[in-house]
């Protein structure tokens, strides 16, 4: 008889789904990827200051992206 | 050093350091009710539960309502925000940061809700350990937290060049913890060509994100309720009503605190009448959308005829349900035509007598009066003969008379006062929305599938925190409002160079094609 717990990806599907834990480690595990995440982007905008350009403008214009 | 226009200076900045009494009143008028809250929700934990009207089988009440219908306001704020930035309407600009304080707080008094709801909220933690993926509670803490931290870095990407320009436009008298406190904030922000691009690129990478966790939330939420078999609940359409209904309360709240932050501080010069009109358009929009999906939860429900779904119809219909039911319909239809209606009458009517605010108040007072008449004591004692009319009858028909032509009579005033209309309709749409989620929560835990009904009221320590998580709510954007400017300063500035440039294009008109009357109507001429 062709039983889908037979099949190793259903397997594991039914262990993900049921078994307790998995679920919340889920959860944070998404967390620590969206904080890192996060925290990434905003050192790569902080870094941008870095850039030798003597010019600073207090708000971006198209014509400051060169009309991109 | 950065340099801004000085009447943003003025407006924005400085109105920072100037704390009057008003602002002193208002938080500690806040504190006070969010400290009783405190000692309610003390209380609770001390004596359990049993303090609430929460019982078998209604496990779920008043914290569970609040919960929702936070969720459904917080949408809105940073999905719209989003949603008009990637399409680049530029009137979006004053009003973004309170959109965005807006989410982000309420998420987090939205997750209270469910602290508040526990009697024993260290468990919590169970939901990490024990957690199984098959889950929708899960899911939606997983939803929550995703959109709260989204939020919360849009909301802070997008004041990061704020922060640079506070720091180095601090008035001479500003305190030095607030010097510091933008300085760390502000992470260096110089504002180079290279910064301006890569802050831009990120920003429009999290609006195109947070559109879909936006609506995941909310219909994870909805799947709470649609995933189990209980009456009324176990629908496909939850998820989008939920949506709908969260856009359109998100978006009446947004224009109430925009009000309130126009009126109690000097952003009046930004935020103006057009953006109540523009943002009415889609509240208008999600009103209709909002009433035929309504109708449709309820039909099938009528359609159907289900033995155990068809008691929680007649429940909200003419049963113990039928106040908050009708409220609510009521309410949205009162939003629906202060919106709707002014819009519909013709501009030569309003200088004529009857479209007078002095008309509509004296007609409506006489309204009140016919009522209190047809409910007298002295009224009802008159017996009607065959010479008598029915005297309450002949009362209670003039006062209906004489509402709807108050109602009619009070368009023109709507018309001229957008703001005015706007925050009335977003009131009655908030109270609505509320009663919405009543509807949905507590007519099906008091009707449950197999064990007996019940009825639910909430206690004064539910009202009590309730109305504390308001306060809690409001302390935290008058705060949020007092450290940083409520209008976005590098935004309305970019948005001011945009439209004197678009001014100052010279659009020709189309060429003219001189088509006479007749074939303008469809009319072709025969040919001989």
């Amino acid at each position: 008889m062709n039983f889908p717990l037979d099949n190793p990806i259903y397997r594991f599907l039914y262990w993900f789904v049921n078994t307790p834990g998995v679920g919340g480690a889920g959860v944070l595990l998404l967390v620590a990827a969206c904080l890192g995440s996060f925290a990434a982007a905003l050192r790569w905008i902080a870094r941008g200051a870095q850039a030798d350009e003597p010019a600073s403008y207090a708000y971006p214009t198209s014509a400051l992206h060169d009309h991109q | 050093m950065l340099q801004i226009d000085p009447q943003d200076k003025t407006h924005l900045i400085d109105s920072l350091f100037r704390t009057g009494p008003r602002f002193w009143v208002a938080a500690l008028a806040l504190a006070a009710i969010v400290g009783w809250g405190a000692a309610m929700y003390a209380r609770q934990m001390l004596l359990g539960l049993a303090v609430t009207g929460m019982n078998r089988p209604n496990y779920w009440g008043i914290y569970i309502v609040n919960f929702i219908f936070l969720i459904g306001v917080s949408m809105a704020g940073t999905v719209i925000t989003a949603a008009l930035y990637l399409t680049g309407v530029n009137w979006r600009r004053p009003i973004a940061r309170i959109a965005e304080a807006t989410t982000v707080f309420g998420l987090m008094i939205a997750g209270l809700q469910v602290i508040v709801d526990m009697g024993r909220p260290e468990r919590m933690l169970s939901m990490f350990i024990y957690g199984r993926a098959q889950s929708p509670l899960l899911w939606d803490v997983a939803s929550l937290t995703l959109y709260l931290l989204t939020s919360s870095f849009a909301l802070y990407i997008s004041l990061m060049p704020d922060l640079g320009i506070l720091r180095d436009n601090l008035p001479e008298a500003a305190p030095r913890w607030r010097r510091l406190l933008y300085t760390v904030l502000a992470l260096g922000w110089r504002g180079n060509r290279e910064q301006w691009r890569r802050l831009e690129r990120v920003i429009r990478v999290v609006s195109i994100l947070i559109i879909p966790i936006g609506v995941s939330l909310h219909t994870v939420t909805s799947w709470i309720l649609s995933t189990t078999l209980q009456p009324g609940w176990h629908s496909t359409i939850l998820g989008p009503y939920f949506v709908v209904g969260a856009i359109f309360s998100g978006i009446a709240l947004l224009f109430i605190l925009v009000t309130i932050v126009r009126q109690v501080s000097s952003v009046k010069f930004y935020i103006e009448p057009r953006h109540y009109r523009n943002l009415g358009w889609l509240f208008i929009t999600m009103s209709i959308i909002w009433f035929y999906f309504t109708y449709t939860e309820h039909l099938t429900m009528i359609a159907g005829q289900d033995t155990v779904e068809f008691p929680l119809l007649a429940s909200k219909l003419w049963g113990q349900d039928a106040p908050s039911f009708w409220g609510m319909v009521l309410l949205m239809a009162l939003a629906a035509y202060l919106l709707i209606s002014p819009l519909l009458l013709p501009v030569r009517w309003e200088r004529a007598l009857f479209f007078r605010p002095r008309f509509a108040l004296a007609t409506a007072a006489s309204a009140g009066l016919a009522l209190v008449m047809a409910y007298a004591p002295q009224t009802q004692a008159v017996v009607a003969g065959p010479g008598l009319p029915d005297l309450p009858a002949a009362l209670r028909v003039t006062a209906i008379a004489l509402l709807l032509a108050a109602a009619i009579s009070i368009l023109a005033w709507l018309r001229r006062h957008v703001v005015g209309g706007a925050v009335i309709a977003s009131v009655a749409v908030v109270v609505g929305m509320w009663l919405e989620r009543w509807n949905i929560i507590i007519p099906t835990v008091t009707h449950p599938r197999l064990i007996a009904w019940a009825a639910y009221t909430p206690t004064l320590t539910e009202w009590s925190l309730t109305a504390a998580s308001a306060a809690l709510f409001g302390l935290m954007l008058l705060v949020f409002f007092k450290l940083f400017p409520a209008v976005s300063l590098w935004e309305v500035a970019e948005g001011r160079v945009i439209d004197a440039a678009q001014a100052a294009i010279e659009i020709p008109l189309p060429p003219e094609s001189g088509q006479p009357k007749w074939q303008r109507r469809g009319i072709r001429k025969r040919l001989a």
